[in-house]
Parts: C-alpha cells; sequence; structure tokens
C-alpha cells in the first residue's frame, strides 16, 4: 500500500503535466481557431491515436522503433563501457583517445545521415548508426567520470584485501564501484537514442514512430504528426522511468 | 594456506624500516621532502603507536610500509623480505573505513577471503565468528549504508582480522569516531590484538588513544618528519588512564608534542589534542 503510493507520487507530476499540456492546447485552438491541418485538438488527435493502435499500425511502428534504439543502444554500450573503462584507468590512453572523443562530440547524429546512407545504404544499418552517434558519448563519459570517482581508498582497500592483479581489481572493486555513474550513462543514452529516432528515421524508412511524423506531414496529417509525437513522450518518459527503477537499486543504498 | 586461520600459530611478523625517507615531486610546484629517513625495528606481535603533528608524514610512512606507495629512500623489511606492493598479509583499516558499498556486511568481510581461496564453508564459517566477535552477528545481511560509523569500523576490523594478516596498519582508525564510540573500539581493538597475537601500527593523534593501546610509542617531528621520541610503554592492560603513572607518561608525550606544534605553527595548524 505504502509502496503504491509511493509510486503514485512518483506518477503524479506527470499526470498534472499532461493535463496541463492538454489544456493549453485546447485553449490554443479555442482562441485562435486553427485549421486542423495547422493544429488539429487534442480530441482528434486521440481519435488519430486510437485509429492507428486498432489497425496495428501504431504497434508496428513503436516497435520498429524501439528495436532500433535498443540495438543501437547495446551496441554502444558494448564499444562504450570498455573504452570508457579504459580512458579511465589508464592515462596513456585517455591522452590520445580523449582529445579524438572531444572533436567527434559536438558533430550532432544529424550530420552523420548523408554518411550513414552512403556506408550503410536505407536498410536498417544506417539508422542504427546514427542512433549509435547519439548514444554512444553519454555511455562513453559516464563510464569515464564513473572511473574517475571512485575514492582512491576503494581501490586501497582492494588491492590489500588481496587484488593483486589489474584484472581483479578491475572485476572486484572499479567495475561495482563504477557501476551506478555507468547506469546513469546508459540511462541518458537511452533517452538520447530515443530523441534521435526522428532523424534516423527521417531517410528512407517504411515504419517507426520517425516515420509516422515525417509521413504525416507529407500526406499534411498534422493529426499525424502530433500523434507520434505523443507516443514519443510519453514512451520516452515510461523508459526512463524503468532507468531510474533500476539505478536506484544499483546504487548500492546510497541515497 | 592452511594457516589463515589457525590462530594458535602466531603469525606476528617485525617490520623493518631502514632509513625510508620520501620526497613528493608535484607535476606543479616545488618537491615536497614528506619524511626525513626514519629507522625504526618494529619487534613481531608489537603495539606501535605513532603520534606527530599533523602533516609530519605519518600516512606516508604507513602508506609505505603498507606497500601504497613507494619510498624516495630506504626500504622496509618485512620478515626480510622488501615492500613494494601491498599484501594481504599486511592489513589496513582506513579512518574513512573504505567498506565496499555494493557488498552487504557479510560479503565485505568475506572479500579478503574469497581472494585468498578459502574454501566456502570454512569461509562461512570465519566470517560469523569473526562477525560475533565485533558483535555485528545480527546485521550480517544489512547493508553498509544503514550502519553507524562505529558499526562500519567494526566491520572493518572483523574484515581485517579474519585473514589471519601478520601486520596490521592503523590509520587514525577512530579519528571520525565520538569520544564514546571510540573508546568502546579501543577496548575492543585491544582484546583481539591480545587473542590474535598481531604486529600493530597505529597513526593516531590522541596521546590517550596511544597510551590506552600501545606497548610502543613513537613521537615525530613537524614536517619534515623525524622520530624525536621513541618510548617504550610497559604499563599493563587494562590500562587505567586516571593512574599516576598514566599521567605522566601523558604529560611528557604532550610536552614533546607541544613543542613540535609550535614549530609547525604558521605552516600546519597543530590537530594533536590530549583526550
Ligand atoms: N601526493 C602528495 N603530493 C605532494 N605532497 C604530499 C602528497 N601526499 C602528502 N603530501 C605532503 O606530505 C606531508 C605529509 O603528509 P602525511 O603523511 O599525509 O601527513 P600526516 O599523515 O602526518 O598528517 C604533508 O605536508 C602533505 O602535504
Ligand atoms: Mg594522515
Amino acid at each position: 500500500m505504502a509502496y503504491l503510493r509511493h509510486r503514485l507520487r512518483g506518477i503524479g507530476p506527470y499526470f498534472i503535466a499532461g493535463l496541463s499540456i492538454i489544456f493549453v492546447w485546447q485553449a490554443v485552438v479555442e482562441l485562435l481557431h486553427p485549421s486542423s491541418a495547422i493544429l488539429p485538438t487534442p480530441a482528434a488527435t486521440a481519435e488519430t491515436l486510437w485509429t492507428l493502435t486498432k489497425s496495428g499500425e501504431l504497434i508496428t511502428d513503436i516497435y520498429a522503433s524501439l528495436s532500433r534504439v535498443l540495438s543501437a543502444w547495446l551496441l554502444a554500450a558494448i564499444i562504450a563501457i570498455p573504452l570508457g573503462l579504459l580512458q579511465g584507468t589508464n592515462r596513456r590512453f585517455e591522452r590520445v583517445f580523449e582529445p579524438v572523443v572531444e572533436l567527434f562530440r559536438p558533430i550532432s547524429p544529424l550530420a552523420w545521415i548523408p554518411l550513414a546512407i552512403l556506408w550503410f545504404g536505407i536498410g536498417e544499418s544506417g539508422k542504427i548508426f546514427v542512433i549509435f552517434i547519439a548514444t554512444f558519448f553519454p555511455i562513453l563519459l559516464n563510464t569515464v567520470s564513473g572511473v574517475k570517482s571512485i575514492d582512491p581508498v576503494m581501490i586501497r582497500a582492494g588491492r590489500i584485501l588481496g587484488c593483486d592483479t589489474s584484472l581483479k581489481l578491475f572485476i572486484k572493486v572499479i567495475l561495482p564501484a563504477a557501476m551506478p555513474t555507468i547506469l546513469v550513462g546508459l540511462r541518458i543514452a537511452f533517452g538520447t537514442g530515443w530523441a534521435a529516432i526522428i532523424a534516423a528515421e527521417l531517410v528512407a524508412a517504411r515504419d517507426g514512430l520517425g516515420f509516422l511524423i515525417s509521413n504525416g506531414m507529407e500526406i499534411l496529417r498534422s493529426d499525424m504528426v502530433l500523434a507520434g509525437m505523443v507516443v514519443i513522450g510519453v514512451l520516452g518518459v515510461l523508459i526512463d522511468s524503468v532507468f531510474r527503477v533500476i539505478g536506484k537499486k544499483v546504487n548500492w543504498g546510497a541515497q | 594456506m592452511t594457516t589463515v586461520f589457525d590462530k594458535t600459530q602466531s603469525r606476528a611478523k617485525g617490520i623493518h624500516i631502514q632509513n625510508v625517507g620520501k620526497m613528493y615531486y608535484p607535476p606543479n610546484g616545488d618537491p615536497v621532502e614528506a619524511l626525513k629517513p626514519v629507522k625504526l625495528d618494529i619487534k613481531p606481535g608489537e603495539f606501535l603507536a605513532v603520534i606527530g603533528p599533523s602533516g609530519c608524514g605519518k600516512s606516508t610512512l604507513l602508506n609505505i610500509v603498507a606497500g601504497f606507495e613507494q619510498a624516495t629512500a630506504g626500504s622496509v623489511l618485512v620478515d626480510g623480505v622488501k615492500v613494494d606492493k601491498p599484501d594481504i598479509d599486511r592489513g589496513m583499516v582506513f579512518q574513512q573505513y573504505a567498506l565496499f558499498p555494493w557488498l552487504n556486511v557479510r560479503q565485505n568481510v568475506e572479500f579478503g577471503l574469497k581472494q585468498l581461496k578459502v574454501p566456502e564453508e570454512q569461509r562461512a564459517a570465519i566470517v560469523k565468528s569473526f562477525l560475533e566477535l565485533v558483535g555485528l552477528q545480527d546485521f550480517s545481511e544489512a547493508s553498509t549504508h544503514s550502519l553507524s560509523g562505529g558499526m562500519k569500523q567494526r566491520v572493518a576490523l572483523a574484515r581485517v582480522f579474519c585473514t589471519n594478516p601478520s601486520i596490521i596498519l592503523m590509520d587514525e582508525p577512530f579519528g571520525a569516531l565520538d569520544a564514546l564510540t571510540r573508546s568502546m573500539l579501543q577496548q575492543e581493538l585491544l582484546s583481539i590484538w591480545q587473542e590474535y597475537e598481531k604486529t600493530v601500527m597505529l597513526i593516531t593523534h590522541s596521546v590517550q588513544e596511544a597510551l590506552v593501546l600501545a606497548n610502543r610509542i613513537v613521537v615525530m617531528t613537524s614536517r619534515p618528519g623525524r622520530i624525536k621520541l621513541d618510548m617504550t610503554v610497559d604499563l599493563p592492560y587494562p590500562r587505567d588512564s586516571k593512574s599516576a603513572e598514566f599521567r605522566t607518561l601523558e604529560a611528557e608525550i604532550l610536552s614533546e608534542l607541544t613543542d613540535e606544534i609550535a614549530k609547525s605553527y604558521g605552516c600546519n595548524p597543530p590537530s594533536v589534542t590530549a583526550d
């Protein structure tokens, strides 16, 4: 019961925020009377959402987008976490690798789209590549900072308690000590990856929430555009909250 | 590995600190001489307390003995073997407890035993007995965050003693605890030490703590540290801090210390107290 109340208190603000957005949206429609092609009412958008759900189209799009983000995010994690651990523990590697990262980091995933098409064509891998770019850096940077912010006394304790090789120290101390921060990186990365699906699905996609939006734009169905936006927002919050729950568990009870 | 917890066999070892000195070379700044060459022989089973003004190099010396840092002059020998890296045979108790927050109390105590590859059944028995020794048997599955400072340091004591090291190093282990908890832990440490016969090297800034615990006390000068006074304390345990002998020794050490603190004024504020 207490647990449920606690959960509800977390959801409450989002519920209120959602209602407020719908209220303002409705008010704008009432006051300015825009044509429904420019701004449909919340009710019309909800109806479109319902139609898309019934036809199964929405589920297909969600599935397509989610699996793209998931693949890219997993790939980024597999590459960025070891690199981050290496950069955080090895000065020499950091001196070489950090400038490279800093040069690539300001380049938006959007800028990679042309190259993604050239390199990977218009199939799945190009889209995954664009999302990969968006997820890679948050994971890398958080892993590095997770390793660097480990209290040196933890390392000493591990070494004097028998972790006599770097590998043992890594597995027994460095990795678990950095884990809470790595998880923050994974959470943020999923968010940035999720936000990048529009960009990734801008080109030559036949499904996905990004496709729903760009296609809605092309056939002048702003209700479809808005429906896509609503789904992206709501799913983004839901996924993020799953990560938060995991993150609290792995924060070793610190907060 | 069979000797790991055979307490019938005293495994205390002597420490030979042979003209150990330390210079630090900060990347942007002048070199710092943290420690003037120190010569000190610690006998097996001895309980040595090191006192000195803050910043005089006590931690530096202890960290060299532990193998965390390398001396820039001289060397440390344990049983004739040169110390150049940490070893589970020299246990360390840190002021910041240094428990692993991702492990519960039992797993923290178990950590060193696991590295020593002690079989699981035996491990469980040892952990249980050491948790009982420090009175935490009911907290074995608790997370370390739920513990008070005194309880955390008890876990650290169990963690270090259960691997049966021959030497125990302590850097102001009770410095962060309140007075009552501190004196309780001092008594607990004393009884564990008497039972298990370890060589102990304890850094403290409390003259009283040194006199309650140690059978030898070394006073260091202000930075760069040297040994100024080397005193054997043969008062019987448990020591009565109100006895005349205790008071006399306390006054003697304090006066040596006060001189040093006066010298270090202006660069290092004194942190030595008589409590
Ligand atoms: N890594 C370091 N680099 C430069 N100076 C240091 C370093 N570590 C310690 N020192 C200096 O060495 C001196 C002795 O330090 P320390 O051994 O920690 O003193 P104590 O434990 O007696 O308070 C201090 O003046 C301190 O500033
Ligand atoms: Mg110190």
